[in-house]
């Protein structure tokens, strides 16, 4: 009998990524994952246009910027919306390796997990020092406030299946969302497991001023201290 | 005095009962990232905070342990209770704000979604 074969979705949340966004996507497709959604962040430039032209793409759009976890949650909507079976989330600067979906969803369509998170630091070769040790740092605080010990607890490529997105309750705006969805996954008792990816540190990539900086970790560090207390 | 208790006392003690209150039937309630560890620092800010007030006598332990001479003076805690009181609660309104405006913006975008089933789509 044949057995029905997962819907799976790819969320790519995008910000000013006009420049690359059309090869990110042919690049998924290339690898077999047809279906597409790209959310634009409120982007100052023609990502939204773009992604809108490649065929088989679902562009949507913030008309205001309203950030990282804002976007992804967006994207997660859509997909559950269009009947979604696993959730990828990836980002949309071209850093992620399409090549590393197939291991992320598999333990989700063959082994019944629910989370599987992509992690950088299994092999760091390649990666920038201050990466590993803001990675380091971020793991130790998501473990602290919320319980959980991971190897890398701000990566924005993850799998999840259908009954993870219906169960994560999610309300971080930023990038303190990805520590969120750790919390999610403790406090909604959700199987997970870490899942080795590669990073493709681009000159591109590492330009974005949106990304990860230490005033950003600073900023990400105190929405997770106010979401305990308020 | 009631009860041997300033008026302040028991205003900041009642304000603390209440921010307790709601943290706990926040958490009995299940609501949205209402975790054990958010109601254990409720109640740690804010019962700490109402049992410094009824209990001043807690003051002079906790300045014998971090060293520092003398008591604090009423008004001045009172005060900085009441600064600390609207920045919380000012924080607490943008933050709901901007969720409020995200909610807007997904809501917004979903309705271009090509779907039959779309709760968003009017």
């Amino acid at each position: 009998m044949e057995t029905k074969q997962p819907k799976v979705y790819i969320v790519i949340p995008a910000f000013n990524e006009g420049e690359i966004i059309t090869n990110v996507i042919d690049e998924i497709k290339k690898h077999g994952f047809p279906n597409i959604i790209v959310v634009d962040d409120g982007s100052k430039d023609d990502t939204y246009e773009k992604a809108n032209s490649v065929s088989g793409v679902t562009a949507l759009k913030h008309k205001l910027n309203r950030g990282y976890g804002a976007t992804v949650k967006t994207g997660v909507e859509a997909a559950k919306i269009l009947d979604a079976d696993v959730v990828v989330t990836f980002d949309g600067d071209g850093q992620h390796d399409p090549g590393d979906i197939s291991g992320l969803i598999s333990p989700i369509v063959d082994s019944g997990y629910d989370v599987v998170l992509g992690t950088r630091l299994l092999d760091t070769a390649g990666m920038p020092f201050h990466k590993i040790i803001a990675n380091r740092v971020g793991n130790f605080f998501t473990w602290f406030l919320f319980g959980i010990w991971v190897t890398d607890s701000q990566s924005g490529f993850r799998a999840f299946s259908r009954k993870a997105i219906e169960k994560i309750e999610t309300k971080s705006e930023r990038y303190e969302y990805a520590s969120e969805v750790i919390r999610e996954i403790k406090y909604k008792k959700l199987k997970f497991k870490e899942a080795p990816i590669q990073v493709r540190y681009t000159r591109y990539s590492m330009g974005k001023a949106q990304k990860q900086s230490f005033v950003n970790g600073l900023k990400t560090l105190y929405k997770m201290v106010w979401n305990l207390i308020s | 005095m009631i009860l041997g208790l300033h008026l302040y006392q028991i205003a900041i003690a009642v304000l603390s009962a209440v921010m307790v209150y709601k943290g706990i039937a926040n958490y009995a309630k299940r609501e949205t990232g209402q975790t054990l560890l958010k109601l254990i620092v409720r109640l740690i800010v804010w019962g700490g905070m109402g049992a410094v007030v009824v209990f001043p006598s807690i003051t002079n332990i906790l300045a014998h342990v971090i060293g520092i001479e003398g008591n604090v003076n009423a008004a001045i805690l009172t005060g900085f209770l009441l600064i600390f009181l609207i920045i919380f609660k000012m924080f607490s309104a943008i933050e709901k704000l901007e969720q409020t405006i995200s909610m807007l913006a997904r809501k917004e975008a979903l309705k271009n979604l090509p779907r039959e089933n779309n709760p968003n789509k009017q």
